[in-house]
């Protein structure tokens, strides 16, 4: 018997790797500080979650969606400033060598 | 779902789930914008055992821009009015952040009731009245409590349904008695001896003819 594959459906869990290890324990921890979301959803102006809204380190470590952060920088009230500690933002280069998330 | 409601309705939620928080938050209408908070008064403050209650607006494109809160509760403190529940307070001005909520923001609150700055007054009566007697002022914001905030409070003041006036302002009975005794209505010398700060050792720096001066306005 010949199986020919006429479509096929990818199955796949992901998560932004937030550096955050004990997301668990924290429950702020993985929820983009401004909207409220967890990084795995996207931002309030977003339908899709994923590279199209992706999220924006801090040079303070600091994480959050990318639009939001975006929108909240554009106000004057944010004087460019991170929204958690108020020190000026500055992006962070995106960290890929991370060690692998926690498998539990 | 605009972002804004999604955010309030997940903060009310995420409130009302913590057992844990005397911080409570709650609708007063069918609008989700508009909400009364309420938290205890600190322990070891003139504001314990009191119950107090903040009115909450929230504006169009929050959490960009602060929520604004006052007192609707009366409370006799040197940063919040005390005509107007109007509240001043940094995080509620220029120092907003959207990472702030409503819930932190109402623990900023009852901290701000532990800890007046005077040098930035809401209220500048009620300010120099902090910083002429401390004791004096602590008095009166205690009394305010216990008549305005459901303040475990003395048996005369709750018999007294509208309070002691002169209690309420700060002031001491003998003092508003002299000028009532020189003919003036006990309404008019309350005002004045409070808009004068006539507390303490500033007493001292009013000359009874200032008084006066002030009662024939
Ligand atoms: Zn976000
Ligand atoms: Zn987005
Ligand atoms: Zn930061």
């Amino acid at each position: 018997m010949k199986v020919k594959i006429k479509q096929w459906n990818a199955v796949a869990q992901w998560r932004w790797d937030t550096g955050n290890k004990d997301a668990a324990d924290d429950e702020e921890g993985d929820v983009c500080g401004i909207c409220r979301v967890p990084f795995e959803g996207c931002c309030p102006s977003c339908r899709v979650p994923g590279d199209d809204c992706p999220l924006i380190w801090g040079e303070c470590s600091h994480v959050f969606h990318m639009h939001c952060l975006l929108k909240w920088i554009g106000t004057a009230a944010s004087k460019q400033q991170c929204p958690m500690d108020r020190r000026p933002w500055a992006t962070a280069e995106r960290r890929v060598d991370n060690a692998p998330p926690p498998t539990t | 779902m605009d972002a804004r409601l999604r955010r309030v309705t997940r903060e009310i939620a995420d409130c009302k789930n913590d057992k844990t928080s005397s911080i409570k938050i709650e609708t007063i209408d069918e609008s989700p914008f508009h909400l009364k908070g309420s938290f205890p008064g600190p322990e070891g403050t003139p504001y314990q055992g009191g119950n107090f209650e903040i009115d909450i607006v929230i504006p169009e494109s929050y959490p960009f821009q602060p929520v604004k809160m006052k007192f609707i509760t009366k409370v006799y403190h040197p940063n919040v009015s005390s005509a107007s529940g109007a509240i001043c307070l940094d995080i509620l001005k220029d120092a907003w952040s959207p990472v702030l909520t409503l819930k932190s923001t109402l623990i900023s609150l009852q901290s701000l009731l532990c800890s007046p700055e005077p040098n930035d007054p809401q209220d500048a009566e009620v300010a120099k009245h902090y910083m002429t007697s401390k004791a004096s002022f602590e008095e009166t914001a205690t009394y305010w409590t216990h008549i305005y905030a459901g303040g475990p409070g003395s048996k005369d003041a709750k018999q007294l349904n509208s309070g002691d006036d002169v209690a309420i302002a700060g002031l001491e009975h003998t003092h508003v008695d002299r000028f009532v005794e020189l003919g003036f209505p006990k309404a008019k010398v309350v005002d004045a001896l409070r808009r004068l700060n006539y507390r303490g050792n500033n007493i001292r720096n009013i000359p009874d003819d200032r008084v006066i001066e002030e009662l024939l306005k």
